[in-house]
């Protein structure tokens, strides 16, 4: 174990990127526009021993665009695996021509399908890595050739999800909470489960919302695209409901904070904001970040409904929140943005300048304002 | 202190954000109340960074500490009057000496209640109990000085500000203050946590500003619901009585509210850590809660489970039905839910309440008390069920 690395890389904090972050703030809560900088971040620029040659698994669609910024700004040799389908690279809204060229100079690429063993085997033991950043896998399976390629590994950091606690009526969730063998993400469980029975220094990181700019899940998005049009905001059952949302930002910078870190190693850690929010509460947070005005908030029974296979809504209609208290103890992590900033951010550097990923459908909106219209 | 008005204000600035710096380990002279006598400028300025920085994040040894004398000023009923007993229980079991003032008289009928009636567990302990007056401390407690006071009685400055001052005056080093989670302004993003904007009209707001102007060493305490045997005031027990009884148990809204049900222990052992790392605890407001919500439907599924027995929840609109949530139901018609966020960064303090085990002790409790056996009437209960009868719930919301 490399341990005077691991230790040299625990002192890094990442480098501030202050070019994400746009225009200035054009909402009315004069908040003051934070650049992307951890409280007391240094530039600490690496000796040659400390660089990790790192392999990322993904890495060009959402939080592995930002990780692998964080990851070459660091002094890293950073090696993205991908089908090559997107874009190896992308200019980010904000992103100076000089600081991409720069980015994009650097990084690397490894082109294939990580659903064929073979090739990952086979090139990943070729090439040989320190370190995985696994973002985009799913199942156990896809591990394995990973593991058995690089048998000198220092560290696989393994993006999880939230998603696997069981539900409970006691809550937030904690890392230590039991889990639901059963769920939607359960290839995920089974993942930690395949890295705690190998020998190798893996992490888990769950997250549960992640929002930011380049978001390809609808979240933030469709608040946005219904403020946007005017429309009222249909939610489901009293809106009291509690999630949780983390910023992809600060989801880079704990997945930078866990890399050689000796309390991450064997460990899991919940990574989202530090504070949870209702259904109702989120809509009205929307509506502040894009400078909308307060929306028009209308609640239904969505058992009332037959919404085929459309979602009407894009998050899970229960309670789903989990403490980072561990981060935040045991890494020193703790979320930069709050929410509303944190939408601000996503707003200003996407929604706001017209990109967004799905196109606005309100199908599901129009048969549940109909239904309301009709029962009036 | 030219200070603690910045802390004062600090404390109470709205905060959006909890925000922490990675732990350091604290030096042991800031522990003892004659260090922080003998350092003054030194605890000055590092409130000052604390502050700066919101909020440091410290790591403390409680260590073997100098015995103190501590004075409880207790309120005589209520779900408040329960946490100085346990409170006392905790530091008697220390080493600490530890005197009890309970408001108004001894041979007051309030006293035939819990936790009052167990005060021979406090005396066998080693503790005083006495009878009296808050607006005269000294003639109640026969001129007897301490080191630690905390009030758990006073809600609003009237009922505060005589112990206080008493305690200022007679050189108390340490004053605690029972606030409650109440004061918190509702909040699209919880959980409520230290730090976050406060209703300024509530007395116990007005009493935390007064202790953190007197008051170098002072500590404010935002407790929620409690559970504990030796409670003053029904919490689990509006549970048991229905569901023994195999009464639908009617609830509010949806019953997705959130609530912060800790078991009284976990309080004690917060208030203790307290006294036993003054320097830690100075210029601090701590949620007096234990680590976890739970729903209001949560809570009457785990006391039936504890019962070992089924359970039918009713939702009810109170105001379509046109009874008041206040009356009808114990807790907040609403999310009330904070975090002990303070606690376990500043003073090293673990939350130990375990619900569902918890609640099987209580129903323990309450089974062999016989109250499931006595005749009640659920009058209010009756208007919401007969009023679903009528009009069955149209689902939601």
């Amino acid at each position: 174990m490399a341990a005077t690395a691991s230790l040299k890389s625990s002192l890094l904090l990442p480098s501030p990127i202050s070019d994400f972050n746009g225009a200035a703030v054009s909402i009315s809560t004069q908040k003051r526009r934070r650049s992307w900088q951890p409280r007391g971040a240094r530039m600490q620029v690496l000796a040659a021993a400390d660089s990790k040659n790192i392999l990322v698994m993904g890495g060009t669609r959402f939080i592995g665009v930002f990780l692998s910024r964080l990851l070459v700004k660091e002094g890293h040799q950073v090696t993205l695996f991908t089908r090559g389908k997107a874009p190896i690279t992308q200019q980010l809204p904000g992103e100076s021509d000089a600081e991409y060229t720069e980015f994009s100079s650097k990084i690397l690429h490894l082109k294939g399908d990580r659903q064929d063993f073979d090739f990952v085997k086979t090139s990943l033991a070729a090439k040989g890595f320190d370190v995985v950043y696994d973002i985009n896998g799913r199942e156990a399976v896809e591990v394995e050739p990973i593991l058995d390629a690089l048998p000198n590994l220092e560290q696989y950091i393994y993006c999880s999800s939230a998603g696997v606690y069981l539900k409970s009526d006691l809550l937030p969730h904690c890392e230590t909470d039991a889990v639901d063998p059963k769920s939607r993400h359960k290839g995920k469980l089974k993942t930690e489960s395949l890295l705690t029975s190998r020998d190798v220094n893996w992490t888990s990181i769950r997250p549960v919302y992640i929002y930011g700019p380049l978001n390809y899940n609808p979240v933030e998005e469709w608040f946005f695209h219904r403020l946007k049009a005017g429309r009222p905001i249909p939610i489901p059952g009293a809106g009291n409901q509690i999630t949780q949302l983390g910023h992809v930002k600060d989801l880079a910078a704990a997945f930078i904070k866990v890399l050689g870190h000796p309390k991450a190693s064997q460990q899991i850690f919940n990574i989202s904001g530090a504070k949870y929010v209702t259904f109702d509460g989120l809509a009205r947070a929307c509506a502040k970040a894009g400078g909308f005005p307060e929306p028009e908030l209308i609640h239904y029974n969505p058992k009332d409904f037959d919404f085929g296979k459309k979602k009407a809504f894009p998050f899970r209609d229960q309670h789903f929140f989990a403490s980072v208290e561990k981060a935040t103890r045991e890494l020193g992590w703790t979320p930069e943005f709050d929410l509303v900033e944190g939408l601000t951010d996503s707003y200003n550097l996407d929604f706001g300048r017209g990109t967004f990923r799905k196109e606005a459908d309100f199908t599901t909106d129009d048969m549940i304002l109909g239904k309301k219209l009709a029962a009036v | 202190m030219a200070t603690t008005a910045a802390s004062t204000a600090a404390a109470f600035a709205c905060a959006s954000r909890l925000s922490t710096s990675p732990a350091v380990p604290r030096p042991s002279v800031w522990s003892s109340s004659s260090s922080l006598r003998a350092f003054p400028r030194g605890v000055a300025a590092r409130r000052r960074a604390a502050m700066a920085a919101r909020s440091a994040v410290l790591t403390v040894r409680a260590e073997a500490t100098t015995k103190k004398s501590v004075l409880i000023v207790n309120t005589n009923a209520g779900g408040h009057a329960v946490i100085g007993f346990y409170f006392a229980k905790e530091l008697l079991a220390a080493g600490h000496a530890v005197t009890v003032l309970t408001v108004g008289d001894e041979a007051s009928d309030k006293m035939k209640k819990p936790p009052f009636s167990r005060f021979s567990e406090l005396t066998s302990a080693g503790g005083k109990t006495v009878w009296g007056d808050p607006a005269d401390v000294g003639a109640a407690v026969g001129g007897a000085s301490f080191d630690v006071v905390l009030d758990n009685n006073g809600k609003d400055l009237d009922a505060v500000k005589p112990v206080a001052d008493w305690a200022k005056a007679t050189g108390v080093g340490q004053f605690l203050f029972i606030s409650s989670a109440g004061i918190y302004r509702p909040t699209d993003e919880p959980p409520h946590v230290e730090g976050d904007a406060v209703k300024e009209s509530a007395g116990h707001v007005g009493v935390e500003k007064y202790i953190a102007e007197q008051f170098g060493s002072w500590a404010a305490f935002r407790p929620q619901y409690m559970i504990g045997s030796g409670n003053n005031k029904d919490c689990e027990e509006w549970f048991f009585d229905r569901i023994v009884r195999k009464r639908p148990v009617p609830i509010p809204g949806n019953g997705m509210q959130l609530t912060n049900i800790a078991h009284v222990r976990d309080l004690a052992t917060m208030l203790a850590l307290a006294v036993e790392s003054p320097g830690a605890a100075a210029g601090r407001i701590f949620n007096c809660v234990s680590d976890r919500a739970v729903t209001l439907d949560g809570m009457a599924r785990l006391c039936a489970a504890a019962a070992g027995a089924d359970i039918v929840i009713v939702h009810y609109e109170p105001a379509a039905i046109g009874v008041e949530a206040k009356k009808a139901f114990p807790f907040r018609n609403m999310h009330f839910y904070a975090e002990p966020r303070a606690a376990k960064e500043v003073l090293g303090w673990t939350s130990t309440t375990n619900l569902p085990e918890d609640l099987k002790e209580r129903y323990a409790e309450y089974a062999s008390s016989g109250r499931g056996d006595k005749a009640m009437t659920f009058d209010l209960d009756d208007k919401i069920l007969v009023a679903l009868e009528k009009a069955p719930a149209s689902v939601t919301v």
